[in-house]
């Protein structure tokens, strides 16, 4: 049996973790823009925190977030973190293609070279095969 | 942005970093602790959370996301998005070590070049 190996299941539940940590984010970031506190200063700070609680969408980042942590523990229990974290960058990947393929934005050469690097990086991330644990766990 | 406005930011983002690392590293260290679960069905799934759960370390490592991200969130409303995330990409190697330093997981060549990819593409891609 393999240990700690990145099998194509474990590596799909990174992809979803990635896809609905995005969807957070952004969710969080419209909600902190309808706040409209910026600069954030120790004056204002409570302000900020009380204004931010009171935000649905703040709320609801925050929420699935939450449910985010359930599919993450699942992979950690899988696989070591080093190797989860690196791998983890998918988003970096998804969200320029998604924003090509969908909102036919122009990503210069330099992002190209940029997501080049991180799918390569995720591809040597990936080949390291020298775990902590020596058991094996459930999951295919 | 000044650039007494700009050490505010990189040191906000830093400290949200420690932070969060070290709230991934009591996750891991959490999921290190578990009995066997085979994860099959919605039961073993269940047992599997409650087992989670039951571990002092993973509240701990709650406590430490949570302070990590009202630091980000404060990082983020104050600073360029590109900036906070180029300085946010140090975490991978930030938590190569620790994971090295406190969960014994082994560095290889493999993992570093991985890592250090990964990192320079999301410099790439947020300056860019």
């Amino acid at each position: 049996m393999k240990k700690n190996h990145l099998t194509l299941k474990i590596f799909s539940l990174i992809v979803l973790n990635d896809i609905v940590d995005t969807i957070a984010q952004l969710i969080m970031k419209k909600g902190l823009v309808q706040t409209g506190i910026s600069p954030v200063t120790l004056s204002n700070i409570a302000e900020f925190v009380t204004r931010n609680i009171s935000s649905t969408l703040v709320w609801l980042g925050v929420l699935i977030y939450a449910l985010n942590f359930f599919i993450w523990i699942i992979i950690l229990y899988k696989i070591d973190l080093s190797i989860a974290m690196p791998v983890g960058s998918t988003s970096y990947i998804f969200v320029p293609l998604a924003a090509i393929l969908f909102l036919h934005e122009y990503v210069c050469p330099i992002r190209w070279i940029g997501i080049l690097c991180i799918i390569l990086g995720i591809h040597f991330a990936a080949q390291s095969k020298k775990g902590a644990e020596s058991e094996s766990r459930g999951y295919g | 942005m000044n650039p007494e406005a700009m050490v505010k930011i990189v040191f906000l983002i830093l400290l949200a970093e420690i932070f969060t690392a070290i709230g991934q590293i009591l996750f891991k260290k959490t999921t290190n602790m578990l009995k066997r679960h085979s994860l099959r069905s919605v039961d073993t799934h269940i047992s599997f959370l409650r087992d989670v759960f039951g571990k002092p370390s993973i509240w701990i490592g709650f406590f430490s996301m949570a302070v990590g991200l009202v630091i980000w969130l404060i990082a983020l409303a104050n600073g360029e998005l590109s900036l906070v995330f180029s300085i946010g990409s140090l975490q991978y190697i930030l938590i190569l070590f620790l994971a090295h330093i406190f969960l014994d997981e082994k560095i290889d060549s493999m993992k570093l070049l991985g890592t250090l990819l990964v990192i320079f593409g999301i410099i790439l891609i947020t300056m860019s």
